[in-house]
């Protein structure tokens, strides 16, 4: 029961991060400079522990990310080992940083792309979560270039589809 | 002088100075807490001391090797280090030598000797020789133990099933990189002109032989750049963010080691037993950093290699004191406790405890500037003939390294361009 209910959890933060990264791709300069150094029409897809929820994304250089449905192979996986670990994260208990010197996930694909990626999920976590919890997991508090209220709502009437 | 005033300057408070927008324990003198989990992994078997490479066919023999390949490199061929190893191997039948192997190994020359792997029919795998031939031998042995014929199909981290288990033994010829007690392996996209970092398990060697004879032959100026870094892994290892009693208790002994034979290895190549402790300093180095990992130093160590072909141990020995520098602000009481392994009892119960951070950074200068007497090993970038129009470039390669991820203090562009300039020696 327990498991579902962070399942559940992780399913709606996951959602959030893509809106997220949609909407600071527009709103800041910075994210949009990452992702913009992906490579064209590079796949990502973060998997929240054995059968949990999962996020796959594709670099659009439109709108930085567009979601992607049931993506078997992507050029990135982050998987977390396990739906505790992913929920530790996605709940802003654990900077991703700290996750991976958790070993909380492994990665496959390409390190060198990954770092791009981290960057931003740090990013989106400066402005999700409340200043207390962003700065005890992010090892530095990135600038805010607009208020958290204003990119939730904006994540909020955010399409996807 | 001009080296004790680089050396004062360097050592100034933060240019930054305030604790501008940094989050968790940084700046607040309590220093960091240690992970609240953590791994550590060590299989490889360490034959070390006296006639260590003699036991090479027996150690064949358990793993039941009957044609191993031997990866090796031409100088190795030349100056008949290869050959100690071969008659160390008797009658048992070679199934191929490959020494063909260039400094900064690439993506294409591990595919090809898997290929040739393949072909001569090899059962296993002896590596001998640098970081170079080490990391060769590692690629290969994943690509055989995955069954696949391309390195980049089996980039990642931490994510490669148990494939077929390939035999691979590692002897090292010099003492710095650690290869042989790492889960790491660093490989050259020629294509991109960046180091991949690869992070498996499966990279682990089943056997490390340390043995003074191996790098005996090493000239003084590559035994200072590879002792730098060693020096280097155990101390970035002491102060990742993956740190770990057991990491830690291998980084100390590593540089207690360093800190009593670096220098005679250097001035006095044939002293057996600097040989030996620099070549165990090195494995314990090793098998620090592969289980907390190494941070900016390494990052922008990779870039330079990547971007200007500096060699890896002279990009460490630039490095390191303004990497320490960097991080100092969130590491000062792990730097602080490095003083007694640095400089001794003695310097470390002199110092006051506000200053033993310090201290320890001035150590690491002053071991570099009589590297630098003895053996012209270059203290600046300048000195490395690293191009300053080439910073941009290397940042951008740096900030996409691996070893960002777990520096203890957030690495921007800014700071890599920062720490460059610092290097650069104007």
């Amino acid at each position: 029961m327990k498991n579902e209910m962070m399942n559940q959890m992780n399913r709606l933060v996951l959602a959030v991060l893509l809106r997220g990264l949609r909407v600071l791709y527009r709103s800041d300069d910075r994210v949009r400079a990452e992702m913009d150094s992906w490579r064209k029409g590079l796949t990502l897809k973060l998997v929240c522990g054995p059968g949990g929820a999962a996020l796959a994304v594709r670099q659009d250089d439109a709108c930085g990310v567009v979601q992607v449905r049931r993506a078997q192979r992507t050029d990135i996986t982050m998987r977390f080992k396990s739906v505790s670990g992913a929920f530790q994260v996605l709940s802003g208990q654990v900077g991703i940083s700290d996750a991976y010197a958790r070993h909380l996930f492994a990665l496959e694909g390409d390190i060198y792309q990954t770092m791009s990626f981290v960057r931003c999920v740090e990013y989106i976590e400066a402005y999700l979560f409340p200043g207390f919890m962003a700065r005890r997991i992010l090892r530095e508090v990135p600038e805010k270039k607009l208020s958290s209220l204003r990119v939730y709502a904006l994540a909020a009437v955010e399409r996807v589809r | 002088m001009a080296g004790q005033r680089r050396q004062e300057k360097w050592l100034q408070p933060d240019r930054d100075g305030k604790e501008s927008g940094c989050g968790r324990a940084a700046g607040n003198g309590d220093g960091r807490q240690m992970t609240p989990y953590f791994e550590f992994t060590n299989p490889t078997k360490l034959c070390s001391g006296k006639g260590a490479v003699d036991n090479l066919a027996y150690e064949l023999q358990i793993l039941g090797v009957q044609h191993p390949m031997i990866l090796s490199d031409a100088v190795l061929e030349k100056i008949g280090t290869l050959r100690v190893v071969l008659q160390a191997l008797g009658d048992r039948k070679i199934g191929r030598i490959f020494t063909d192997i260039p400094r900064d190994s690439s993506v294409e020359v591990v595919n090809r000797i898997a290929q040739e792997y393949r072909d001569y029919g090899c059962d296993g795998i002896v590596a001998l020789g640098g970081g170079s031939v080490l990391d060769t031998a590692k690629g290969v042995r994943l690509l055989i133990g995955q069954g696949s014929d391309n390195l980049l199909d089996l980039m990642g981290c931490e994510c490669l099933p148990q494939g077929e288990h390939i035999p691979f033994l590692a002897i090292p010829t010099t003492a710095g990189t650690g290869s042989e007690a790492t889960a790491v392996a660093v490989i050259r996209n020629t294509e991109r002109n960046i180091k991949m970092e690869y992070i498996s398990q499966q990279l682990m060697p089943d056997v490390a032989i340390l043995d003074a004879r191996m790098t005996q032959t090493l000239p003084p100026r590559i035994t200072a750049s590879t002792g730098m870094d060693t020096l280097c892994h155990a101390i970035e290892a002491y102060s990742c963010m993956q740190k770990n009693p057991l990491s830690d208790a291998y980084a100390v002994a590593a540089i207690e080691l360093v800190r009593g034979n670096l220098m005679k290895a250097v001035c006095c190549g044939r002293s057996r037993k600097a040989r030996l402790a620099m070549a165990n300093a090195s494995f314990l180095a090793g098998a620090a950093f592969s289980n907390s990992m190494v941070g900016v130093v390494h990052a922008v160590g990779h870039a330079l290699g990547g971007v200007c072909h500096i060699a890896h141990g002279d990009a460490m020995n630039i490095l390191l004191p303004a990497g320490m520098i960097f991080n100092r602000k969130v590491c000062r009481e792990e730097y602080a406790g490095l003083l007694l392994y640095l400089a001794g009892p003695e310097v470390y119960v002199q110092t006051p405890k506000e200053k033993r951070a310090d201290r320890a950074i001035t150590e690491v200068l002053r071991l570099r500037r009589r590297l630098h007497q003895l053996t012209g090993l270059p203290l600046t970038l300048k000195e490395a003939g690293v191009d300053p129009a080439k910073f941009p470039e290397v940042a951008g390669v740096a900030l996409n390294d691996g070893a960002v991820i777990v520096n203890p203090r957030q690495v921007t562009y800014e700071s890599v361009i920062r720490i460059l300039e610092m290097c650069y020696g104007e």
